[in-house]
């Protein structure tokens, strides 16, 4: 279960067995050399073990003749948003996002303020495994700066995106949970430019997980707890790199997470018609928002560096799924949850609608999400005969690099291996709770007797 | 041919961009911090610009291996081993490679003791290094980073309160320094005007570690000090090298005395005003020192050269000072390694207290030469230009403790292996310069012959 995971764009493991300080060199050290020691963005989350890790990365960059710009403790949206406006050749996020404790990863983006491109990332992994680096002497060598005074000019910037003075003339109770991550020192700015009463659950920066940092309705629960006890009119779970949104109602409700991209693309698409892209596991909803704006919705495989690469193709309006997160290439190439959040108090402020009112003027469905430890090898090959056994139990199943998707009248399921955990995962959606359920269970088991 | 990469008594040295690699930075950082266990570990470094690159190597190194990293930041290599034993820490990594080159760096390893690793406790370390197998701790189980406070304020008091100060501020002196843009540029300047009351001129005092001038303190790297030292009348130039825990004297009149007697003056001093007792020197240390021993009837020890074998020589017998000919004066009293702070106090104070110029007092030492040459050499011939040179000297008194040591009576000849570069050097002393080079060029035929 401690299998290091390498892609084009980042380094996942367990800390200590798979992400060791040697692996970390080796990969920071790949993407310097893939840049020819430019200048570079470091940011990371407050996990314990993100401090030995930018320590790590440190070394290498400066080793490779890179100028580093050190943002320390900086959300990855934040920090992709300032890589395009610091004429960075990149950039490097360590944040375990929503992962556990014990996990960390490093993600690679480019100078375009998205994650690293398929063909950019590939060359690093060729200089990863070559160990082709660039070693600077004292005369090249590289340098370090501590970059502090950023994020006044990132909430200018989302202040001309959305319209602050109709969201601060509402005066907002909001509460937020950024489990104790990377938001945590970023909470009060944003919430003194909106206008808002902030009250913060989980926001010491400590590293410590005090719920699952997934933002799921049963993580929520806390926050749901006393919402109305403080008057909230919303609050709003994160993750710890600020990537991944859910939404609690002024009522209490703990929200799917699937509905923070649905209101976002409602929202947008008033405004601005364009081609949405998400991925093959989101919400019906998406697609029912979309047919209702008349907007033309793609579909990607599962991860945002599939979406935002397809979003600049498509020359698309909004990019996002329904893991909690939006991007909007207008603002910047990440997935942002400071973005969400305004947007949807926005959609409020806008409309007049309460959270709950928001979440009800959404077509109804239910959703339904199971997950299976296995390791990554296991799964690829366990796939192939998930894949002949569905096929045998409905029909139009459709299989893709993805893992496998069944369409019925009323929803669909959707089954295929994570690329960050070492999980396979199992969504089901349908219009009525009992047969999403069903059909989740079923498939749960059929993936249990594969493994 | 140039060996890029050195690992022995003195650490673990190499260029950076060739052998020395941010990845061997923190993998000797992970076997250190196996070596000393999972407790807290003093780093500091000196000026280099690659200083910053290795420091956050080390810090990733020890951290995954459950080490707690104390940072001292940009101090002087006697500071790293003060505040190693100060604060009960399990080691320090000091990052500096000394009197090298810029394109040099080097991890110095000490122990929780505050002195370098012994030869036998680096061979431990080295064997950990070797076996590539570093049990790392989980992520609940790492300690953070901290930093030191006022990381210099220890060591000076301790250096300030050893010496007179009133005597040495009654002084008034007018002092010049060369500090080599390395750690003296960052605080011997606060340290001789706010501590010592100097006057002080800096020289080559922006800390940025392209050296202005050659790092070694020898006489022909300091004209410009002289220079300093003339235009402003100071009483005495101080030359440090990059790291601080050398110093050379210029007397008044700006001339280098030669770094080999900055050991001999503060051991005048310490056996004049603060404690008799036995002195340790190296083997290739200047003559003069058993003359200055001699006047208060005291001895003096050899040892291998080797700032740790000179060091634990005189714990053991409990010297009261030592060091070596290259400059480097330890005081145990202070603490017990070289120090370029404890030197310049003791020298400020041999001037206050004896009302004396520093030429006047060079003059009161026997003059003798000293002629240090060095010839580049692979490894694999060392051994036998070693040899060659045993067999032509076998029917003179030699002492083989550290490659070969000839004793003529009032001269003598040292050929030995660095322990920092793959060079032979050749140390020859005697009344004077014709003698001395006589001695030197018939061992240099004896070398180049056997080369051939």
């Amino acid at each position: 279960m401690k299998t290091l995971r390498v892609s084009s764009f980042g380094l996942r493991g367990h800390v200590g067995t798979s992400l060791t300080v040697p692996a970390v060199q080796d990969y920071a050290a790949a993407f310097a050399a893939s840049i020819e020691g430019g200048r570079v963005l470091l940011g990371r989350d407050t996990r314990y073990s993100s401090p030995m890790i930018a320590s790590a990365v440190k070394s290498s960059l400066i080793g490779s003749g890179c100028e580093v710009l050190d943002f320390g403790v900086c959300p990855t949206p934040v920090l992709q948003f300032c890589t395009a406006r610091h004429a960075a050749e990149g950039a490097l996020s360590i944040s375990a996002g929503h992962m556990g404790m014990g996990w960390n990863a490093i993600t690679l983006i480019g100078g375009d303020g998205a994650f690293l491109d398929t063909n950019s990332g590939e060359a690093v992994l060729d200089l990863f495994h070559s160990g082709d680096f660039r070693k600077a002497t004292f005369k090249n060598q590289g340098c370090l700066s501590a970059c502090t005074d950023y994020f006044g000019a990132y909430l200018d910037r989302l202040c001309e995106v959305v319209e602050s003075e109709e969201i601060r003339k509402k005066e907002y109770t909001v509460l937020i949970d950024p489990v104790g991550g990377a938001g945590c020192a970023f909470l009060k700015p944003f919430a003194d430019r909106f206008g808002l009463k902030l009250v913060a659950v989980n926001a010491e920066p400590s590293g410590y997980l005090a719920r699952e940092p997934e933002p799921r309705p049963r993580s929520a629960q806390h926050l749901a707890s006393f919402i109305k006890h403080v008057d909230g009119d919303i609050g709003f779970v994160l993750n710890s790199d600020v990537a991944r949104v859910s939404i609690v109602t002024e009522e209490g409700e703990q929200a799917s997470e699937e509905y923070s991209f649905a209101v976002v693309t409602d929202h947008v698409l008033q405004r601005r018609p364009g081609v949405v892209v998400t991925n093959s596991c989101t919400s019906r909803m998406v697609d029912d928002v979309a047919s209702r704006h008349r907007a033309q919705l793609v579909k990607t495989r599962v991860g945002q560096s599939y979406i935002v690469a397809k979003l600049t193709d498509e020359d698309g309006v909004l990019g996002g799924e329904g893991s909690g997160s939006a991007v909007l290439p207008s603002f910047s190439l990440g997935f942002d949850c400071f973005l969400m959040m305004a947007m949807i108090l926005e959609s409020m402020a806008h409309s007049g609608r309460m959270a709950s009112e928001l979440l009800r003027a959404l077509p109804k469905y239910h959703i339904i999400k199971h997950r299976r430890p296995c390791d990554a090898h296991a799964a690829y090959h366990a796939m192939d005969s998930i894949a002949d056994r569905l096929s045998e139990w409905a029909d139009g199943v459709k299989e893709s690099s993805d893992g496998v998707r069944i369409d019925w009248e009323d929803g669909w399921v959707h089954v295929r291996p994570s690329q960050t955990e070492q999980l396979i995962r199992i969504i089901s959606e349908s219009t009525d709770r009992d047969r999403a359920e069903r059909r989740a269970e079923d498939i749960a088991k059929l993936v249990d007797q594969e493994l | 041919m140039r060996e890029a990469l050195k690992v022995g008594i003195s650490g673990v040295r190499g260029v950076v961009g060739q052998s020395f690699t941010p990845q061997l930075a923190a993998s000797f950082a992970q076997a250190f911090g196996m070596y000393t266990g999972k407790g807290t570990v003093v780093i500091g470094r000196d000026t280099r610009p690659t200083g910053r690159m290795v420091e956050e190597a080390v810090i990733a190194g020890l951290q995954s291996v459950g080490n707690k990293p104390l940072i001292a930041g940009v101090v002087p290599t006697p500071t790293i081993l003060y505040l190693t034993r100060a604060l009960g820490a399990s080691g320090g990594i000091a990052i500096t490679a000394s009197h090298n080159d810029v394109e040099w760096n080097a991890l110095k390893f000490v122990g929780r003791d505050g002195m370098f690793l012994r030869p036998s406790e680096a061979d431990e370390l080295f064997d950990i290094y070797h076996q590539q197998d570093f049990p790392c701790v989980e992520e609940h189980e790492l300690r953070r980073v901290a930093e030191i406070e006022n990381p210099m304020q220890g060591h000076l008091d301790r250096v300030v309160e050893y010496v007179s100060e009133t005597a040495i501020r009654a002084g008034n002196f007018r002092v010049a320094v060369d500090c080599c843009n390395g750690v003296g540029a960052i605080h011997s300047v606060p340290f001789l005007r706010d501590r010592m009351g100097c006057e002080v001129y800096s020289i080559h005092d922006q800390p940025h570690g392209r050296f202005e001038r050659p790092p070694e303190p020898v006489p022909q790297n300091l004209d410009a000090l002289g220079h300093t030292v003339r235009e402003h009348e100071c009483a005495v130039g101080f030359a440090q090298d990059p790291d601080g825990d050398r110093l050379a004297l210029l007397d008044e009149t700006g001339t280098p005395i030669g770094e080999d007697l900055t050991l001999a003056l503060a051991v005048r001093q310490v056996l004049a005003s603060h404690a008799r007792g036995q002195i340790v020197a190296n083997q290739s240390a200047s003559k003069v020192i058993d003359h200055v021993a001699a006047e208060k009837k005291c001895d003096v020890l050899r040892t291998k050269t080797g700032e740790i074998y000179v060091s634990e020589k005189m714990m053991e017998i409990g010297a009261v000072a030592g060091g070596e000919s290259n400059g480097g004066v330890i005081v145990p009293a202070v603490h017990p390694c070289r120090d370029s702070y404890t030197a310049m106090a003791l020298v400020l104070e041999l001037m206050a207290e004896s009302g004396r110029s520093i030429a006047s007092l060079r003059a009161d030492l026997p003059k003798y030469e000293l002629l240090k040459q060095k010839i580049p050499i692979r490894p694999s011939q060392a051994p036998g230009v070693l040899r060659a040179v045993r067999r032509h000297y076998e029917s003179q008194k030699l002492d083989l403790m550290d490659g070969i040591y000839v004793d003529f009576g009032d001269s003598w000849l040292h050929i030995r292996r660095s322990n920092t570069e793959p060079i032979l050097r050749i140390m020859t002393e005697a009344p004077s310069r014709a003698a001395v080079d006589k001695l030197a060029q018939e061992a240099r035929a004896i070398i180049e012959a056997s080369l051939k």
